[in-house]
């Protein structure tokens, strides 16, 4: 067991209906933020499922804080978790809410409760059920952030916020981060939140991790190559990810290492994150008409032993500038 | 505090919001059974008490309590007793009403209504209860409300059925009155051990937040 790492997914492997989770690997150090980035039924949910230990997994270990999971009950006080739909009685009111789970919690904050309550705009009086997607989330972190946990993990949190709210939720979570013994797994499709609050990045794609690194290795492991019609149709031993042929131009992304090897008639960019979601989440879809060559693997064949644990400095820190 | 008190507080908590439609319930089996103090309790008890012990299980599928279980630093053992813990908080609290209510009208209506006939009525009530619990409360875990919820009600009705078609027969001895009693504890322990046995299996359920 390591006390550096807030979690650990080792080889995991498991099946929720007809989907399954394949040799998912992904660690994040202590003090840091993870963003979990990948399309609809990619495998975010069901992979945070396991590490909070909801789903039974067939292969592989979890530790969370240096528990292996299944870990103590104990092990829950440090975890807050906030999921991709709320799950409390929506005829309670959000007094209620906080008299029903207080009792769990050894170290639950009601002064915090409070105020993140009244930080968003949510009346103590008002009814769960009464409230829209955007309010229940702001519930679910409200509640999350109070019982001083030490370890978060969101499944998609910001989808149902506006952008005001969206923008308080990465300040709370900063402030969070103040703590040097606090982490965050953050799962999104908004990859302009991970552009501010990650410090390390993971893409997941049908069940695989196909990226876990720092962000700054995940934005230099790929680029964007744009070239006319006529150009990337004879690009052998480079993988041409999410090709886009139209009658006008072409273009794709590949491995960073590959860029130099289509020569000088294509522009060559550094991707932003969301163009590497878009690109890799149609990756199954997309036929590059290319061989692949020894220099042209899917970076996650050769990326899944986790970050590397470096206890310098955040590698992102744009929250911090809040 | 306990986290078999916990449960309870939370399942109590849980049924709160529904605490009108319950009194409805409670009000009508006390009206319509005003007249025969002996048969208030095991009616109040069947009708009100087993119906409202099920709700944190009808109100959990409803509003995926399971997932808040599975986020609570909470032990499924604990749970499990919990909402049997909060089943008997039900029924001591429709037994308090029922007696209230069986002796204030034997009390209006001039009725002979002796402590011992009180005692066979509190029995029968607890027995039944138990039964109806140790029977409904496996089965919801198991399948879940949805799927045992026709049987969770029509259990009691046809027992209560059947106790107010007999209620003319003489009251059961003393000794009697002690099986019951003993009896419904035995069913309850049975049941929460059928329950705890049963409770890994529902992890096969499909779209079911589990802990294991």
């Amino acid at each position: 067991m390591d006390s550096d790492l807030a979690f650990s997914l080792r080889g995991v492997g498991a099946t929720a209906g007809s989907f399954q989770l394949r040799d998912v690997s992904l660690s994040l150090p202590v003090g840091y933020v993870m963003g979990f980035v990948g399309a609809n039924g990619a495998g975010k949910t069901t992979t945070i499922r396991c590490l909070l230990g909801m789903q039974q997994i067939q292969r592989g270990e979890i530790e969370v804080l240096g528990h292996r999971v299944p870990g103590p009950v104990a092990l829950r006080q440090d975890v807050g978790v906030v999921l991709d739909h709320d799950y409390v009685v929506g005829d309670w009111r959000l007094s209620e809410v906080e008299r029903a789970v207080r009792p769990f919690y050894d170290h639950w904050d009601g002064r915090r409760y409070r105020e993140l309550l009244e930080e968003f705009g949510l009346d103590m009086r008002a009814k769960v059920g009464d409230l829209s997607r955007g309010m229940n989330v702001k519930l679910m972190i409200a509640l999350a952030l109070s019982h001083q946990a030490r370890l978060l993990v969101f499944d998609e949190p910001t989808s149902g916020l506006d952008p005001v709210a969206r923008d308080e939720l990465i300040g709370i979570l900063g402030d969070f981060l103040l703590d040097e013994g606090h982490s965050v797994l953050f799962s999104t499709h908004i990859t302009t939140d991970l552009e501010r609050i990650g410090d390390y990045l993971t893409l997941i794609h049908a069940g695989r991790i196909v990226f876990t690194g720092t962000k700054e290795e995940v934005l230099d492991a790929y680029r964007v190559v744009r070239g006319g019609p006529d150009d990337l149709t004879d690009t052998v031993g480079v993988e041409l990810i999410g090709l886009r042929r139209t009658a006008t131009g072409v273009e794709a992304m590949v491995p960073a290492a590959d860029a130099e090897l289509l020569g000088s008639r294509v522009v060559v960019e550094r991707p932003t994150l969301e163009e590497i979601v878009v690109r890799i989440g149609s990756k199954a879809g997309t036929k590059t008409g290319a061989k692949t060559g020894p220099n042209s693997r899917p970076v996650a064949e050769h990326a899944d032993t986790g970050p590397t644990r470096s206890r310098g400095r955040r590698p992102a820190m744009a929250w911090r500038n809040k | 505090m306990k986290p078999i008190v916990r449960v309870t507080l939370l399942d109590l908590r849980t049924i709160t919001p529904y605490g009108r439609q319950a009194l409805v319930i409670a009000v009508l089996v006390m009206a319509i059974t005003a007249d025969r103090p002996q048969v208030v309790l095991p009616a109040l008890i069947l009708l009100a008490a087993s119906v409202t012990a099920g709700y944190p299980f009808q109100i959990s599928e409803k509003a995926d309590l399971e997932t808040l279980y599975a986020v609570l630093p909470l032990t499924r053992s604990s749970l499990l007793l919990g909402h049997y813990l909060s089943a008997l908080a039900t029924f001591a609290v429709y037994a308090v009403l029922g007696s209230l209510e069986a002796v204030i009208c034997a009390h209006l209506r001039h009725v002979s209504f002796s402590g011992h006939e009180f005692a066979a009525a509190l029995a029968l009530s607890w027995a039944l209860f138990a039964l109806n619990i140790a029977v409904k409360f496996p089965l919801f875990i198991r399948f879940g409300y949805s799927q045992v919820g026709m049987l969770g009600t029509t259990i009691p009705i046809a027992l209560v059925a059947v106790i107010a078609s007999r209620a003319h027969l003489s009251v059961p001895s003393a000794a009697w009155l002690d099986l019951l009693a003993a009896g419904g504890l035995v069913l309850f322990g049975g049941s929460i051990a059928v329950t705890v046995a049963v409770d890994p299996r529902r992890l096969r359920r499909p779209g079911l937040a589990v802990r294991y």
